[in-house]
């Protein structure tokens, strides 16, 4: 269940960002970083969705 | 010893010849089904009625029913109740008694009165209904919400069962490319063993659930399907037993046991019911495609409110690039006017001036004319000079000397003749 409440929480904080892009919350200078971090959310979901576990870990100790 | 002996086989005639005689009528029972084979094509039943809140029999009887009724009624019976005739069942038969000296009593089925059935099991199942109510666990289940990334999936199937298949073949084939784990806890999906069945498969999950290991030994979603069996036999899906056990859960569960009749407890007391095993994978994959369409509506919406952004700091730079020339202009113009204004003062200033120096000059030419000499040498005086200078004392000069005299009229040139005559004054 924790694993799952991460990617459920990465989905959460995307949306969270979308709305505050969107109601101008963020300055220009936060954009890029929020955009960094919003497109690292997207990737870390959608591949959830569409890889194995195994991948999953694979890539996780790839990146570390 | 009286001598009125009967051989048993007499005495069982007579039995039999008292039954018929004083129960000749078909009679409709009801009654409880404690047993219930078939062989050779007959059907064999052990009836029973119980003491009312109890399990103790007050009364049991064997019941049979010919194989020529039986072919007709089974069929009829199955249709209507959705199960075959089996123990535990309460059922109104017609019957008519038949005593046979070598095998003994026995009630001879002639009807089944299959709503009878359908009411006596509509108001256990309403039974079971209120008492989960009761003990609170009616809703639990509806209250679990299924993970929106749901992928490991604890399914509870006959091993072999074709719906089984279907929904491992559409959870795989799925076209978006999302990936299940899909782990098969094997039950008996048939008759009476199904309660334990699924019980003890539910307590395996629960096992492994429980336990908190990486990978595999978790589940997001527990899915009970059956499907592809020839009879639509459902009565071991509601009892009470089964439906606690599903109702208190800690997983969400979806029941895909496919039957178009009164929906089982099992259903009632499910997460989410659904008619098949197919349209169970179908809902676990729309439950991923629409986390999909979350996180693509998320990055679209990023893209738009990204370049709207951009387009807006855009359009503000342009408004602002466009403004410079203007103001360049404004600038450039009020400087010019200044400059123009300037110039335009000019003369004034040029002309106060020289009106100044003109009024200062005739001062001065006024100042001036009172030491012109020519004004001393009208009133009768002279001016003595010697090589251009005024003469002013005697000594300056010596004899031969040239000086000049200026007088009103003129200029009267001499030589000095004689030193001695230079007199001081």
């Amino acid at each position: 269940m924790n694993d799952e409440m991460k990617y459920e929480e990465a989905l959460a904080q995307l949306e969270t960002i979308v709305r505050k892009m969107e109601a101008n919350e963020l300055d220009i200078d936060e954009i890029a970083a929020q955009l960094k971090t919003a497109q690292r959310l997207i990737k870390f979901c959608r591949d959830k969705l569409t890889k194995t576990e195994a991948e999953l870990l694979e890539e996780q100790t790839d990146g570390q | 010893m009286s001598d009125n002996r009967y051989s048993l086989r007499q005495l069982n005639l007579m039995v039999r010849d008292a039954i018929e005689m004083h129960l000749p009528d078909e009679y409709w029972v009801e009654a409880e089904l404690s047993e219930c084979r078939e062989r050779g094509g007959h059907c064999y039943m052990e009836l029973i009625e119980k003491e009312e809140d109890s399990n103790t029999p007050v009364a049991r009887a064997s019941a049979k029913c010919w194989r020529q009724t039986w072919q007709m009624l089974q069929p009829h019976f199955e249709r209507v109740t959705g199960q075959p005739l089996h123990a535990g069942l309460k059922v109104l038969l017609r019957v008519y008694p038949q005593y046979h000296e070598a095998y003994g009593f026995s009630w001879i089925v002639t009807d089944i009165d299959p709503t009878y059935t359908i009411g006596d099991m509509a108001r256990k199942r309403q039974e079971i209904i209120r008492q989960l109510k009761e003990e609170g666990v009616f809703d639990l289940q509806r209250e679990l919400c299924i993970p929106l990334f749901a992928q490991r999936i604890a399914v509870i199937s006959a091993a072999g069962a074709a719906g089984y298949g279907d929904f491992c073949r559409q959870l795989e084939e799925n076209e978006y490319g999302f990936q299940f784990e899909v782990t098969l806890f094997p039950a008996i999906m048939q008759g009476e063993q199904v309660e334990s069945a699924i019980i003890n498969a539910l307590e395996q999950i629960y096992s492994l659930t429980s336990q908190p290991s990486p990978l595999a030994s978790q589940f997001d979603v527990v899915v009970i399907i059956r499907g592809g069996g020839a009879t639509a036999d459902l009565s071991g899906f509601d009892t009470l037993a089964l439906a606690e056990h599903v109702a208190q859960f800690p997983l969400p569960i979806i029941t895909g046991i496919g039957h178009d009749r009164d929906e089982s407890i099992l259903d009632m007391v499910s997460n989410t019911r659904v008619k098949t095993p197919t349209a169970a994978a179908a809902l676990l994959i729309d439950n991923l495609r629409q986390v999909l369409t979350r996180i693509d509506d998320a990055q679209q919406r990023i893209n738009m409110a990204i370049s709207q952004r951009l387009a807006n700091h855009k359009s503000r730079l342009a408004t602002l690039q466009a403004l410079i020339p203007a103001l360049v202009q404004r600038m450039l113009g009020n400087t010019r006017h200044r400059i123009d204004l300037l110039e335009s003062r000019l003369p004034v200033a040029i002309e106060r001036i020289m009106t100044n120096q003109k009024h200062k000059l005739s001062q001065i030419e006024l100042l001036l004319q009172g030491y012109d000499p020519q004004r001393l040498l009208s009133r009768g005086y002279s001016i003595t000079l010697h090589n251009g200078r005024a003469v002013r004392d005697p000594q300056q000069l010596k004899a031969g000397d040239e000086i000049e005299t200026r007088v009103e009229k003129g200029t009267i040139w001499s030589v000095v003749k004689n030193e001695e005559l230079r007199v001081k004054s």
